[in-house]
């Protein structure tokens, strides 16, 4: 053995039995021993004595046999734990702990830099580290610290202590214990407090964590500390959003506070103060536009307060339709009538208004009176004035609408060509009274459809319509994953009878074609969209449409096109975002100050294939005061896309519009919306959260300290023993012993026998 | 706000047709007689397809036992409504594709009538399903045999999920155009209609009352059958049910909309 390597030696046992087994064991020797002493009590004197030295001798040995004890030679080495110092370095930490009085930083700075001695003590025990954090964490000397300052824009404190637990479990070194300077201002996982699972997460570190918090309360300030709710809502139903005000250093009193979108107030309240704390308003509002909107809260600013910027917040809102609404206002019923309603009605987002005329003026009921019938007075101006930008969509179905009869409608005929105009939407489908004997060519809404009639009879000839090539890629006629399908499935459709004759106008597309009846060279179209203003419309040029809904299920090609048809046409419409020519998106959509905004355009063509090398314009648009504050412009690739990119100078709300042109002439309009708060994360919220880092020190049995006291802080195991090489030598197991065991069982028995004992 | 009994009309004839010229040939048909018997494939022309335009059930029995009442039907509706018709009813195979058509059919009958065969049941089936509406007429007034019992035995393999049952008076049917508290017929044997559902339509009404024989007029315009109990009263309002029954297969539960319930409740009180 080479004992100069070992520096550290003990007692062990050898023995293969366990610990348990051998206490047993003893147990068991210690009973016979006794028994055996009760049996000779009735003996006195010397002779008792020997037989009893005897057997104890017997059942030491025997113990010590199975035992097997032997010294362990080691090599040890003793390394000393880690205790780590932690100082939080984000920027709520440059606060001043009171008004006048030094920041956050340079307090932890001081404390650091005046316990010197501490340090050194705790030195000789432990090895200490020092870090600064922020939401990442980075090792610093000691003597450096006082030349650092508090610059991180977030405080992660979880992350913090995942990032030491991860090196600790590389190293050699135990933790003794995490000395924690900070002000508790948590901005990410912690920002509202530690959860049940939090909790057990740090109890696990097994490491008591001290914390020296840092900061008080007794500001002025008001803040948005919180926004809650949800970040899309249904347009033209209520919605609300719950706000958080902290309010510090405010006497008794009210004051407006507001919610704003992009610049429009919406909503407004009162904040009732009565002390400081967290007050919660509720904001209710009814979005009436669908698309993205940047919304904001926001709150006076008050002389003296300490943080300006924090008094404002803004998130977005996604306004989505949830029904949408559909007015039809028929002529007089038929087959295309029902199957159209029957369509409309069963779709569970959809919102159904119809308004049929069933009885005209040459009609004669045979009653008494109209108490006999349920015909209800047409209510023309609450539809079609009143009521009627509250409709996503209006279908007129064989409707005519210049009729001498009633006149008074064709006062509304400019009220409806601007509600196209203003982005609602329109279809009008076949009969006798549309188009041609509708007299639309003589009002103003002619201008917003995208048909127009030639002043020609309808074609009275059965036919099959055929799907036109602008058709094949439309939205509209999609009926599969591709344009095969869809041009299989509209080529099975069954005859139509009859179609009016019209000529599609520039820019309108046609998506189905008569098959032999032209005008001008070209087929008739006999369904074609177009679109006005911010609307659209769909012009169907027959009555007989409804076959698609019920003739085909006698070809077998089944009720599906008809059914699949309209819910593309409505959602085309209605503008469905999936179904826009240009896309505008935005990786984030609240950033931070100075934080890049990416926008990625993406344009396609009328008939839906990617548009590439179009010219992309991008306008960056301050929403609340609707300026231009950049424009970019650059080419789309292959796919049909371009990529932006700009840092807004200025907090607050932003719009992207983009225009994708084709020849100078504009394809499509796309939008979106982003914000810039005015203050980021870590200076909207950087209040002293004691409860935070009450909480921690609680969970891992660490101490909340005040700053004049860090010297009694909890803290592990000073050192940790790590022992290399091991040699054990067994001292009792030699004959020897054995032999001593035997001498001492056969004398006992000897003597015994010349006694006269049994 | 004015009605729409004062204020609206069929738009004016002018340009090319229009519904007076509509109107016109509809009366020169009703004048040239033609009659379910007569049925032809004829040609549609624009604005017909989507007319009103009954097809009659060609079964294995007396199928054509009124060959006037759905004549006089249409002509009716056409009078009465803004409904266009096209009266050239058709007399239609149940097995035949060209159901798909028609959605409104008309099943009448006197005395028994052969099962149908497989393929009719399941044409029939198709057409209800996908939206065909039938009204069923026991021409000769039978309860329990004759027309009425095949035609229970029909239905029930037909639409073996839906059995025949007595339609509620509040059923819209009874306010599609008129408000109705009664049904008529030639007969009365039974005071109520009775429909079989597919999903919330009734997308089969049947009447035991023969309401195509209290419809029925002679082309001299004189009516071919008595109604009793209740005399023309009774006939009056067998006619206000096949109106309110075609302006169902058309509009559906139209009438069943928010904006209609107040003036309806209004009238019905």
């Amino acid at each position: 053995m080479e004992s100069s390597i070992f520096n550290e030696w003990r007692w062990v046992s050898l023995s293969p039995f366990p610990w348990w087994a051998l206490g047993l064991l003893g147990l068991a020797l210690i009973a016979g021993f006794y028994w055996s002493a009760f049996s000779l009590k009735k003996q006195d004197g010397w002779r008792r004595g020997v037989l009893l030295g005897l057997r104890a001798a017997s059942v030491l040995v025997l113990f010590l046999l199975l035992m097997e004890p032997g010294k362990r030679w080691m090599q040890v080495t003793k390394v000393k734990n880690r205790v780590i110092v932690l100082l939080d370095s984000s920027l709520s930490m440059g606060f001043s702990l009171a008004p006048g009085k030094q920041t956050r930083y340079q307090a932890a700075q001081q404390i650091i830099k005046s316990s010197e001695s501490f340090w050194k003590e705790l030195s000789t025990r432990f090895q200490v580290d020092f870090f600064i954090f922020d939401k990442n964490l980075q090792a610093i000397n000691r003597n450096k610290i006082v030349e650092t300052a508090p610059r991180g824009v977030m405080t992660d404190i979880a992350n913090t202590f995942r990032q030491i637990s991860s090196d600790s479990d590389s190293s050699r070194q135990k933790l003794a214990g995490i000395i924690l300077f900070s002000d508790g201002a948590d901005n990410k996982e912690w920002s509202k407090g530690l959860s049940a699972p939090d909790k057990e997460k740090l109890k696990e570190m097994n490491v008591p964590i001290s914390v020296i918090a840092l900061g008080e309360g007794r500001f002025k300030d008001l803040s948005v500390e919180r926004i809650e709710g949800d970040d899309f809502a249904f347009v033209r139903n209520s919605m609300e959003i719950v706000a958080t005000f902290r309010v510090v250093g405010f006497t008794k009193g009210s004051f407006p506070v507001a919610l704003k979108r992009e610049g429009q107030v919406v909503a407004t309240r009162n904040l009732q103060v009565q002390k400081d704390g967290n007050i919660k308003v509720v904001f209710s509002f009814t979005p009436d536009r669908t698309g993205r909107f940047v919304y904001t809260v926001e709150a006076p600013v008050f002389e003296n307060e300490l943080i300006a910027t924090n008094n404002s917040r803004s998130f977005t809102i996604h306004v989505i339709r949830d029904r949408v609404r559909v007015l039809m206002v028929v002529g007089r019923p038929s087959w295309d009538v029902r199957f159209l309603r029957g369509i409309l009605k069963q779709d569970p987002n959809i919102d159904l208004i119809s308004f049929f005329i069933l009885r005209t003026a040459n009609d004669d009921a045979r009653v008494q009176s109209d108490g006999e019938l349920s015909l209800i007075p047409f209510p023309v101006r609450d539809i079609f004035h009143d009521q009627l930008k509250t409709f996503d969509v209006v279908i007129l179905q064989d409707f005519g609408w210049s009729n001498p009869t009633y006149p008074q409608m064709s006062q509304y005929v400019r009220g409806m060509k601007k509600y196209i105009e203003d982005g609602g939407a329109l279809v009008m489908v076949g009969g006798k009274n549309s188009f041609g004997e509708g007299q639309y060519e003589r009002t103003e809404l002619q201008e917003a459809l995208p048909v127009e009639p030639v002043g020609i009879p309808p074609g009275e000839e059965s036919f099959i319509a055929r799907l036109a090539k602008e058709g094949r890629r439309h939205p509209v006629m999609s009926m599969g994953l591709g344009e095969e399908e869809s041009v299989r499935a509209w080529a099975q459709i069954p005859k139509m009878y009859g179609s009016h004759v019209v000529s599609a106008k520039p820019g309108a597309i046609v998506l189905l074609e008569h098959p032999f009846l032209t005008q001008g060279g070209k087929n008739v179209p006999v369904m074609a969209v177009g679109e006005y203003g911010r609307g659209r419309v769909l012009a169907i040029m027959t009555d007989s449409f409804w076959r698609l809904g019920f003739d085909s299920v006698a070809l077998d090609s089944g009720f599906r096109l008809y059914d699949r048809f309209w819910n593309n046409a409505i959602r085309w419409l209605v503008r469905d975002p999936e179904l826009t020519l240009v896309k505008v998106s935005v990786e984030k959509s609240i950033l931070e100050p100075g934080e890049p905004v990416v926008a990625r355009v993406s344009v396609h063509n009328p008939d839906y294939r990617p548009a590439p090398k179009v010219a992309i314009e991008l306008d960056w648009v301050r929403s609340d005061g609707n300026q231009v504050v950049k424009q970019q412009t650059a080419t789309a690739n292959l796919e049909g896309i371009a990529q932006f990119q700009w840092t807004p100078l200025e907090p607050g709300p932003y719009r992207l519009v983009a225009r994708a042109k084709k020849e100078r002439r504009i394809i499509g309009l796309g939008e979106n919306a982003f914000a810039v708060e005015a203050a980021g994360a870590e200076l909207g919220n950087p209040w002293l959260q004691l409860d935070l880092l009450r909480e921690i020190a609680l969970a891992t049995g660490g101490k909340l300290s005040d700053a004049k006291d860090i010297s009694s802080i909890p803290l592990n195991d000073k050192e940790t023993m790590q022992v290399g090489r091991i040699h054990d030598v067994p001292i009792w197991d030699h004959y020897a012993w054995l032999g001593v065991l035997a001498v001492a069982l056969v004398l006992e028995w000897i003597l015994r026998r010349r006694w006269g004992y049994a | 706000m004015k009605t729409m009994k004062g204020n609206m009309s069929k738009p004016a004839s002018r340009g090319y047709g229009g519904v007076s010229r509509s109107r016109r040939q509809f009366l020169l048909r009703l004048l040239a007689g033609v009659g379910v018997g007569t049925l032809e494939n004829q040609a549609l022309a624009f604005g017909d397809s989507s007319k009103f335009t009954p097809a009659i059930a060609q079964h294995g029995g007396n199928w054509n036992a009124r060959p006037n009442g759905l004549r006089r039907l249409c002509w009716e509706v056409s009078s009465r409504t803004s409904v266009e018709v096209f009266p050239q009813a058709r007399a239609i195979n149940l097995s035949d594709q060209a159901l798909f058509h028609y959605p409104f059919l008309y099943f009448g009958g006197e005395g028994e009538f052969p099962a149908f065969s497989d393929r009719e049941v399941a044409n029939l089936r198709r057409w209800l399903t996908w939206g065909g509406f039938l009204l069923a007429d026991a021409n000769d007034g039978s309860v329990g045999d004759g027309f009425d019992a095949c035609f229970r035995r029909e239905v029930a393999r037909i639409l073996p999920q839906s059995p025949l049952s007595r339609l509620p008076q509040d059923h819209v049917i009874f306010k599609s155009f008129y408000l109705l508290d009664r049904q008529g017929g030639r007969l009365l044997v039974r005071p109520f209609l009775e429909h079989a559902k597919v999903g919330q339509r009734a997308a089969i009404v049947y009447s035991q009352n023969d309401l195509a024989g209290a419809w029925s007029r002679d082309l001299q315009g004189e009516w071919e059958f008595e109604v009793s109990p209740g005399g023309e009263n009774q006939r009056e309002t067998a006619l206000r049910t096949g109106v309110n029954l075609v302006l169902y297969a058309l509009c559906l539960d139209y009438k069943e909309d928010a904006v209609h319930l107040p003036f309806i409740m209004k009238r019905r009180r």
